[in-house]
């Protein structure tokens, strides 16, 4: 009887339960560890080279136009406390810059990563969700209702702050002024515009007859379906700045694609000469010690200009090789002066 | 199981402190850096199965080896594997690797554009490179740890971060933002963000940061000052060969199983019978012999 009742408690006897799997044991012997140090850091080495060689062949071009300080370049410290104001930034370019070239603006201090800020929106309004047009979520208060307890549409905090200023570029060729062509599509994400935002089924053919009782948001000069009333592909919420606007940025200080240099006789680049911004100053930032930069640049594979990458891998590159020498020392002084257990 | 303990304490600390370092470029407005459900996530899917199969299924010396060097116990009665002391060091390890998850991305991320000039450095995409940093640092780390490696050992690391970067991707795919706009908001930031080699790069360096001082630190460790486990475990092969010696039958084929007596009386039949019976010298343990029956047969054989 006692038998019986052990073998019912007994565990089982196979090789998980017991411990018995079979299996590799592995040492971090000297013979891996000294050798793969100095792969690694040559590897790192190499690629730190490259990403720095590449990073430093990008050209940058940066102006920064608050207006705070009094710049030789720009006359845009009239503009901080007036509204429909036009101001310019010269610039001179020495070399050509090789195309395409990227327009891009800046902001600083400027928190899109505040946590109720990116709380701060509708994404079924966004996705076209007729019903939540008439019934904001929550999420956006205080842009929810306006003062006439109408709903906005765009709702939200961050679809109210949409960038507004905008940007001529001319070239200055024997004292006249060419207009450099921009080219707008395509600067958001593909994903974006195609997938995650999508405009409300179309009233009577109309964009406009859709968004019926609802009114623009509190800080914008036009409705959201005359944000690009000469293309229709452009126009309510998947107008290509807005959806550029709405990506969130990760950092205080950070940059939006504008506009691409890259059509006609700009497909080379940008050639040297003199060169005019026309700036429609439209957005305040010097309330909160914000900065507003525009700056020019082009892309490799690895994207913009970035030393960071480049110097962190040649660093810890040399670190490697550094410890696998000072490994090796200490194997070779101390090895094991112990055999017995 | 100390080593489950310090690890977990060690991905926690590493998960969490990402946060910290995140909210002084955020406004301290707790904002999250990694996607919400990434964060439902890690304890439960992506960080969970290799930690619990090391602690179940671990050993650093076989049950064998573990007998022949009673040593191995001083460690679990001194309490010298999990102690303030240790627990500091995974703290410590995980303010490390929390640090370089946040800052190594943070460089890289902060004047740059992506490969096509769009979209430049976006919270979404910052937030999937720190989470697969995050995923492939912890994952390789406990792979460091584990000295013991069965075939589940490997599949659930490998399937931790398989796991990972499927889930990922479903998430980010358009047809669950079709499903539920508000919840899944990370439309197409998986494919958008790695597939610009750059961004790998960021991960590797985040990786290769946090792993290879350890890995230093522990080979300088094992070398200068060895405990008794790793020095069991340094010899291991030796001494699993010299167990093998003991158990294999000697040459000579007499020994403990023959029953014959070494006594060889070629003139007559000899004390064989008396010695070999094991009468004499050998309780049998069913029952007790009565002693006037085993004294009656002595003389029996002697009379010969």
């Amino acid at each position: 009887m006692k038998k019986q009742t052990e073998t019912l408690n007994r565990p089982d006897n196979t090789a998980f339960t017991q411990q018995r799997l079979p299996a590799w044991q592995p040492m971090l012997s000297a013979g891996i560890v000294i050798p793969g140090f100095v792969v690694i850091g040559l590897a790192f080495i190499g690629i730190g080279v490259a990403l720095f060689v590449t990073s430093q062949n990008i050209q940058v071009l940066e102006r920064d136009y608050t207006g705070v300080e009094q710049n030789s370049d720009n006359d845009c410290s009239r503009c901080l406390n007036r509204t429909n104001c036009v101001c310019a930034v010269q610039f001179n370019l020495a070399k050509q810059l090789e195309g395409p070239v990227f327009f891009y603006y800046g902001l600083s201090n400027y928190f899109q990563n505040h946590r109720k800020y990116g709380v701060s929106r509708d994404d079924y309004q966004l996705s076209g969700d007729t019903y939540y047009f008439e019934n904001p979520e929550d999420d956006c208060i205080p842009y929810q209702y306006d003062s006439r307890n109408r709903p906005i549409v765009p709702c939200g905090s961050k679809a109210n702050s949409l960038f507004n200023d905008t940007f001529r570029l001319y070239r200055l060729v024997g004292g006249q002024k060419k207009q450099v062509p921009f080219d707008g599509k395509g600067i958001a994400w593909w994903t974006d515009y195609n997938l995650k935002y999508r405009n409300p089924t179309l009233v009577d053919g109309s964009l406009a007859k859709a968004f019926n009782g609802t009114v623009k948001p509190v800080n914008w000069p036009k409705p959201v379906y005359e944000l690009d009333t000469s293309d229709s592909s452009n126009n309510g919420f998947l107008n290509q700045d807005f959806l550029v606007w709405m990506r969130r940025a990760a950092l205080p200080g950070f940059r939006k694609l504008y506009r691409r240099i890259s059509e006609g006789e700009y497909a080379d680049g940008l050639p040297t000469g003199n060169y005019s911004l026309e700036i429609n100053y439209n957005y305040p930032v010097h309330g909160f010690d914000g900065r507003k930069k525009v700056f020019f640049s082009n892309v490799s594979w690895m994207g913009g200009k970035n030393q960071f990458l480049g110097i962190a891998y040649l660093v810890v590159g040399s670190l490697c090789i550094v410890m696998s020498l000072v490994m090796l020392i200490v194997y070779a002084k101390y090895r094991f002066p112990d055999e017995d257990s | 199981m100390c080593k489950f303990l310090r690890y977990f304490f060690y991905k926690n600390f590493a998960f969490t402190l990402v946060h910290f370092w995140y909210s002084f470029f955020s406004g301290f407005s707790s904002q999250v850096a990694y996607e919400d459900w990434f964060i439902t996530l890690y304890i439960v899917c992506y960080s969970s199965l290799p930690v619990l199969l090391v602690g179940l299924l671990d050993q650093d010396v076989g049950d064998k080896l573990s007998l022949k060097f009673p040593k191995l116990y001083l460690p679990g009665q001194q309490g010298s594997l999990f102690n303030y002391k240790n627990f500091f060091i995974s703290l410590c390890h995980g303010i490390f690797t929390s640090l370089i998850i946040f800052f190594i991305p943070y460089g890289a991320f902060l004047q740059t554009m992506g490969q096509d000039g769009k979209a430049p450095s976006d919270y979404q995409s910052f937030a999937v490179v720190t989470a697969s940093s995050l995923i492939i640092t912890v994952n390789l780390q406990i792979s460091l740890d584990t000295s013991y490696w069965t075939f589940v050992n490997c599949f659930a690391v490998l399937g931790s971060i398989a796991i990972y970067f499927g889930i990922m991707f479903d998430i980010h795919s358009a047809g669950i933002h079709v499903l539920f706009p508000s919840a899944f908001t990370f439309t197409g930031v998986a494919s958008n963000a790695l597939r610009q080699p750059y961004l790998w790069l960021t991960i590797i360096l985040t990786v290769g940061i946090s792993l290879l001082p350890v890995i230093c630190i522990q080979f300088l460790y094992k070398t200068l000052q060895p405990s008794v486990g790793d020095k069991v475990q340094r010899n291991r092969r030796k001494y699993e060969a010299e167990e093998e010696e003991k158990k294999k039958p000697t040459p000579f084929q007499r020994g403990r199983r023959s029953r014959r007596s070494a006594y060889a009386f070629s003139h007559s039949q000899g004390y064989a019978d008396l010695i070999a019976s094991g009468r004499s010298f050998r309780q049998r343990p069913q029952g007790r012999r009565n002693p006037q029956e085993s004294i009656r047969e002595a003389p029996q054989a002697e009379n010969i």
